[in-house]
């Protein structure tokens, strides 16, 4: 091949010394495609009794810290199953798997890295080689789109605990269990939270600003808000879709402001979470009520970074760390959790633990790691809320592998923590309303 | 729409523009003087940010005061990658450039998330914050500091490229690298400078806004493809040009954006980009 | 010429043999998700081939490759779920399309040349990214799925991953026919003057454009090829994956890392990049530390450092410094 990369230059005048040096090199990277090839997939000898668990997180890439944090959760609930450590007693997880003659089980992590075809490629790889009884993840609803259909497939049951896209329960899996609320209901409680609110302040809230980004999540949030808007006789003043990975956000902004809605529905992924807080800050935008879809808002590190600039803001959530008043063992399970890792729970790392305790829970009653065994097990799934350290009535599935005892709560950040406002039963403190001017913090 | 909102766009957009334009510099130096796109260049933007976070969270040093260090660390750096991996590339095949410069781009990223981990940060309390109202436009002190200091490096860039006899013999290496090289000028020392001036640049850059913007190992790739139409857009090599195109970039995309809707200021750069490069098909001020 | 040179039987019998080899290897793996290894290096290996047409053999370096990879997953999922056409009709169909869009897009952006024209191709398809996900039509950020109730060879869905193993093979072995040929013909050779002596190709009154065009479309007809088969593989698409900017990175680095210009390159380039890919998140994604991406980055910078003319760059220096050797590297 005389034309190869022509004028790739160096050829005529290679010295016999850089040949051997090109020469070792390709040896090196031969040796290591060639050893890689033949390990790959191959799994060790492992112990008899254990039970092992396939769990997918966004490990590499944009959304590492929330998976890195999504994994000491998962983490923790295995070292309770285990016994590892000492569960707070009437926990689900503190059973432990008496059924299974005490086995343990073994978490083993995949990286998706927010890329859909990863997430299904690393789906595989568990379930086939290293033999995972069930699978659990993936954080981004497209990523648990594509490994949940591998799942199905191969006749695993997956179990998602953190994506809230509602699309992912219409599909008549048999395999596929969520043990989150969905967005549907989660939206749907925006609204009558607001109605709420009109109520209890006697102000008008009736216009709103949609400002959602811009991939699966934050479309199917803004299809359900605009068709909940005009069910309930809401007014939309702005439509705003953006992309995530941007670098301003004033555009979007100035647009909010020129609308001018009563209103702001938020949702953000974590550092356009953040942009979007110091860009209202910096063209001095406060609407009257800024209520966030969880996600961003709710990492742990968003009140970290934006400190007194992330006040007042309203957030759905699923958990929040004053339910401990409600649930001593909220508080006791958060305790060993920052003991381990150094961070609180959030929403979503709550959510994850639980999703491995549910899952114990079912290879309990399965007392065996069959996998059509787990999911029966799975489907007559029936915790009461007080083993959960959610503030949900309970877990139990319907036909399509949805929890229907999940509940949204509505959160606030006052004084540097996420406090419970709503629903009014569960609810610790008053709401603070309407949000403060930047200036007159 | 009053025209008091459209003057607070513009502003805002020359603002971010600033920004965008000395991240582009750097990039456009580089190119100017080797011929070599950087595709880690967003990746030195991401350590400029990072060495003012650590300044700051380990030594209490406000992120303004700490732009000199950031600018002598980042210029180390840009040495450091001449002399390990790009000089061994100078004479490949431009392929093999853009896969080096990619394999830098993943390497600094994942270096990032192995030593300071994946999470978002932010410099809390900075020198400066808080707002200015000029009649009806609001300016973030924040984001008005890091504009005029881009405009500060970049003029100081223009000058060391116009007035010192190193900065002439570089730009005369960027003009032409063959009869620079035959006026005597190293050609080896020219390259290792621009790399180190042009991620110094990105440094600053990073330095500069992070006070309002948060840091996390993939930052960088929020910038580097807005600093690639500066580049092109601007002509590849021309300092000027990358200056006038990052203004340019970000009016358009923040008035775009506002104008036509978010969802499309990228697209809408890229597009003004595509039609600049079917009339003038190198760029705005691009050498011949 | 080496475009006329009678084939060469011993490399005859290499393909043969490597055909055999890749036609046999399923029979040897029963773990489907290493025979899943196995079909994304095929897929890699395709599309690094159809990427090579243009930016290998015609020096026309395109970094926006995804878009049509995006256009032929796009044009047969949606035939199929809206008309319930064939995904075999919609990847023609796909095909196709490519070839138009490429042809629109080629038109103007090749008068622009080295990394302008580079930059233009990520600024297409950016652009492109950016108005599927917007477009109602193609349910946005929504992206599409495949029902899974729908298996068979006419809905190219299967519970199992044999038969996609070889489907792409068959998809690889077209598209190296395909490149084969242009690399034997005579358009093959004004490609490569192309790249090589722009000016005198022009002065001798080869149309430039012309042929630019011819590479692009091919190359963009096999890479939506591709991209059909990713559909039907995944059975799931949205504009963040296959339109993604890192998928035409990636389709150029198989390429690059193989060996640009080279027939086989591509095919050694799929092998090396996807198995370092694969393993080095296997072995070290799990942690969330960033090890796989700096051992990933690594391979990546010793290859371009020490091999600028790819995998198949060292073999062939390699074959000319072994004694005895030095003759017959230079017959094809």
């Amino acid at each position: 091949m005389r034309f190869m990369v022509g004028k790739a230059k160096g050829h005529g005048s290679t010295t016999r010394r850089q040949a051997i040096t090109r020469f070792v090199a390709t040896a090196a990277l031969m040796a290591t495609t060639a050893l890689t090839g033949l390990t790959f997939g191959s799994t060790g000898a492992r112990a008899e009794d254990e039970i092992r668990i396939g769990v997918i997180y966004p490990l590499t890439g944009a959304a590492a810290s929330t998976g890195v944090e999504l994994k000491a959760a998962a983490e923790l609930a295995a070292a309770m199953v285990n016994k590892e450590i000492a569960a707070p007693e009437g926990l689900t997880v503190a059973a432990g798997l008496p059924r299974l003659k005490g086995a343990k089980i073994k978490l083993i992590f995949g990286d998706h890295q927010g890329n859909p075809q990863v997430g299904a490629t690393e789906a595989e790889r568990l379930i086939t080689s290293e033999k995972v009884v069930a699978l659990t993840g993936a954080y981004f609803s497209n990523v648990t789109a594509t490994a949940s259909q591998v799942a199905e497939r191969y006749g695993v049951p997956f179990l998602n605990a953190e994506s809230s896209s509602a699309s992912l329960t219409q599909r008549n899996f048999k395999w596929f269990f969520r043990t989150t609320p969905h967005d549907d209901l989660f939206v749907t409680n925006f609204f009558t939270f607001l109605e709420d609110m009109e109520k209890k302040t006697g102000k008008e809230l009736r216009t709103l600003g949609l400002f959602n980004e811009n991939t699966l999540w934050g479309n199917e949030t803004t299809k359900l808000q605009v068709r909940l808007s005009d069910e309930r006789k809401f007014k939309i003043a702005e439509k705003i879709i953006y992309p995530a990975k941007t670098t301003q956000m004033t555009s979007e902004v100035q647009r909010l402001k020129a609308a001018n809605p009563a209103v702001i529905m938020q949702s953000s992924y974590l550092g356009d979470a953040i942009l979007s807080m110091k860009t209202y800050k910096e063209l001095g935008f406060s609407p009257s009520m800024l209520l966030a879809n969880d996600a961003g808002f709710n990492d742990s590190e968003f009140l970290k970074t934006l400190g007194k600039d992330g006040e007042y803001i309203i957030s759905r959530e699923v958990w929040a760390l004053d339910q401990a008043e409600r649930n001593p063992l909220i508080k006791k399970v958060n305790d060993l959790m920052r003991e381990r890792s150094g961070v609180n729970f959030n929403g979503n790392s709550a959510r994850s633990f639980t999703g491995i305790a549910v899952l114990a829970d079912a290879l309990n009653r399965a007392g065996s790691t069959k996998p059509e065994d787990i999911r029966k097990a799975l489907q007559e799934t029936n915790i009461p809320g007080s083993g959960l350290i959610m503030p949900w009535k309970g877990i139990k599935f319907d036909a399509n592998g949805q929890n229907e005892l999940g509940q949204g709560i509505i959160v606030q950040v006052q004084g540097g923590q996420y406090v419970t406002v709503w629903p009014t039963e569960v609810a610790t403190k008053p709401i603070v309303f309407p949000m403060p001017a930047w200036d007159k913090r | 729409m009053t025209a008091d909102i459209l003057l607070q766009v513009l502003v805002s957009g020359l603002l971010i523009g600033l920004i965008y334009a000395l991240v582009a510099v750097g990039l456009t130096l580089i190119f100017g003087v080797m011929d070599i796109v950087n595709f880690a260049h967003g990746e030195f933007l991401m350590l400029g940010m990072y060495a003012s976070f650590w300044a700051f969270a380990l030594f209490h040093v406000d992120p303004v005061i700490a732009l000199p260090f950031t600018a002598l660390l980042l210029f180390a750096v840009g040495v450091i990658v001449y002399q390990t991996v790009i000089r061994r590339v100078l004479k490949a095949p431009m392929l093999s450039q853009i896969f080096a410069t990619f394999g830098l781009m993943i390497l600094l990223r994942g270096l990032a998330q192995f030593f300071w981990k994946p999470d978002h940060r932010l410099i809390p309390h900075s020198l400066v914050s808080g707002n200015i109202a000029l009649g009806p436009v609001q300016f973030g002190l924040p984001q008005v500091v890091a504009a005029l200091g881009a405009v500060g490096v970049t003029g100081a860039l223009w000058f060391f490229l116009h007035r010192t006899r190193l900065g002439t013999a570089l730009e005369a290496t960027a003009i032409d690298r063959e009869a620079a090289t035959l006026m005597g000028i190293d050609g080896q020392k020219m390259f290792a400078l621009a790399w180190g001036i042009g991620a110094a640049c990105a440094g600053l850059a990073g330095g500069l806004i992070a006070t309002f913007f948060p840091i996390f190992p993939e930052v960088g790739s929020n910038f580097i493809l807005i600093a690639f139409v500066v580049v092109v857009l601007g002509g590849f090599g021309s300092v000027t040009g990358a200056f006038l195109a990052g203004i340019i970039v970000g009016l358009i995309e923040v008035l775009g954006g506002f104008l036509i809707g978010p969802e499309y200021k990228t697209a809408i750069v890229l597009s003004l980009l595509l039609i600049v490069l079917l009339v003038r098909p190198k760029g705005l001020m691009g050498k011949a | 010429m080496s475009n006329r040179t009678v084939l060469d039987p011993r490399k005859a019998l290499g393909a043969v043999a490597l055909l055999a080899f890749a036609l046999l290897l399923p029979l040897g793996i029963t773990d489907p998700s290493r025979l899943n290894f196995f079909i994304l290096i095929l897929m890699g290996a395709q599309l690094g081939v159809a990427w090579n047409i243009v930016g290998g053999y015609a020096g026309q370096v395109s970094l926006g490759h995804a878009v049509f990879y995006g256009i032929g997953a796009y044009t047969s999922t949606m035939l199929a779920l809206s008309l319930g056409l064939s995904p075999w009709i919609g990847m023609l169909a796909g095909g196709l399309l490519a070839v138009v869009f490429s042809l629109a897009m080629g038109w103007p952006c090749f008068r622009l040349k080295g990394h302008y024209f580079a930059m233009a191709t990520i600024a297409v398809a950016e652009i492109v990214q950016i108005l599927v996900t917007n477009s109602e039509f193609l349910e946005g950020a929504v992206g599409l799925s495949l029902p899974l109730d729908r298996s068979g060879l006419a809905a190219m869905v299967f519970l199992s991953k044999l038969p996609y193993y070889y489907i792409i093979l068959g998809l690889l072995v077209v598209t190296v026919l395909v490149a084969w040929a242009i690399e034997r013909s005579h358009i093959g050779y004004y490609f490569r003057a192309i790249k090589d002596e722009p000016e005198a190709a022009r002065a001798l009154g080869v149309s430039l454009t012309r042929y630019k065009l011819i590479a692009l479309s091919v190359s963009a007809f096999l890479t939506a090829v591709g991209g059909s088969f990713y559909a039907q593989k995944e059975m799931f698409i949205d504009p963040g994956s296959v339109f993604a900017g890192a998928m035409s990175i990636k389709i150029a680095l198989v390429a690059i890392l193989g060996g640009v210009g080279t027939l086989m390159g591509p095919v050694l380039g799929a092998v090396i990049l996807i198995t370092i890919e694969e393993y080095s998140r296997t072995l070290f994604g799990s942690t969330g530390s960033g090890t796989d991406m700096i051992i990933y980055a690594m391979m990546i910078i010793l290859v371009a450092v020490f091999s600028p003319a790819g995998v198949m760059g060292l073999l062939q220096d390699l074959r000319r410094h072994l004694p005895g050797a030095g003759k017959t590297s230079e017959t094809r």
